[in-house]
């Protein structure tokens, strides 16, 4: 690819596609929250398959901030079993994360909030 | 000595450039460690810090086809979880995850190919590909966009082998391993997605 002298469609097509590689690497792609809430749902789906998930007062000791609900489970008088659940499965924030481009969730803690392209 | 102490002014960009790469290196392994603790916290970190790269990398090899590029980030992530336990650590966690996107693509690539009109019912129409050169001369900058919305409008079979012949650099033999075909037969495919992209770019 240069402005002097044709060259091969070969090395033509391996200049287009360095020149386009480095193109898409310098520009800033935004995710649709949508698919970012759908992976990290798919994600913990597969934590918690292979066992459970840690606790949420774990997760908080880590350095997590945890939302209103997962802040009442953590501090109810439950078992360690409840704990480990995931809460989000059964919360309307997950479901308009999951379905609504930036969706009207305002929840501080909130992973699905957190993915909001605002 | 004082001067042991100092790093050379030449050398200190290095220094600074190696210091990230190990910072942000401790950091994916610090992050691995705890989405393989199951914390569902390290998990929405992963996710916002990862799926912005493969998500730019997958559509552009998808292009314009971006109803299935959520079911190929799906799987990246899938794999990803399973895999994340063989994952070494000496590498950037970014690199090894374009890995596995790199992989899933070329899956879908094979699929839709397999699934695609014969190659041989294709345009057969080709030009003397042992021409050493073509009347073609594209401008870096300036045309790299219009050359990307042609290959983008192609006929999907085309469009598919050259970016994965030159965006993905699998080699022809390679291909034709993927795709059950001989070398021959994507290399008569090769040549007619050029062709057609020539011919498009000189009639536009």
């Amino acid at each position: 690819m240069n402005d002097e002298k044709p060259e091969t469609l070969d090395t033509l097509f391996e200049n287009l596609a360095e020149i386009s590689e480095k193109q898409r690497g310098s520009e800033l792609t935004r995710v649709p929250s949508v698919l970012k809430s759908r992976l990290f749902s798919a994600l913990v789906r597969q934590q918690e398959q292979a066992a459970p998930l840690m606790p949420l007062d774990e997760c908080r000791q880590h350095g997590a901030d945890l939302c209103v609900f997962e802040q009442i489970v953590a501090i109810s008088p439950v078992g360690e079993n409840l704990k480990s659940k995931n809460p989000c499965e059964i919360c309307h924030a997950r479901l308009l994360g999951e379905n609504v481009e930036n969706a009207p969730i305002y929840w501080p803690g909130c992973p699905y909030v957190k993915f909001q392209n605002r | 000595m004082l001067s042991s102490a100092v790093p050379d002014p030449e050398t200190r960009p290095h220094h600074a450039a190696a210091a990230a790469q190990e910072t942000e290196l401790q950091s994916d392994v610090s992050l691995a460690a705890s989405v393989l603790a199951r914390d569902r916290k390290a998990a929405a970190v992963f996710v916002e810090r990862f799926s912005g790269a493969l998500y730019s990398y997958v559509r552009s090899r998808l292009a314009p086809n971006h109803d299935a590029v959520e079911d190929v980030m799906q799987e990246v992530f899938v794999v990803a979880w399973q895999k994340l336990p063989a994952w070494s650590g000496t590498g950037p966690l970014q690199a090894w995850l374009t890995g596995i996107a790199r992989h899933k693509v070329g899956d879908y690539y094979r699929r839709r190919l397999h699934g695609l009109a014969p190659w041989e019912e294709l345009n057969s129409e080709i030009a003397d590909v042992s021409q050493p050169s073509f009347d073609l001369v594209i401008d870096r900058e300036r045309d790299a966009g219009r050359a990307l919305a042609i290959i983008a409008e192609l006929p999907e079979t085309y469009r598919l082998i050259l970016r994965w012949r030159y965006w993905d650099g699998m080699g022809v033999n390679q291909i034709a391993e993927h795709t059950g075909r001989t070398g021959k037969a994507v290399e008569r495919l090769l040549a007619r997605a050029r062709e057609q992209f020539r011919r498009r770019w000189q009639n536009e």
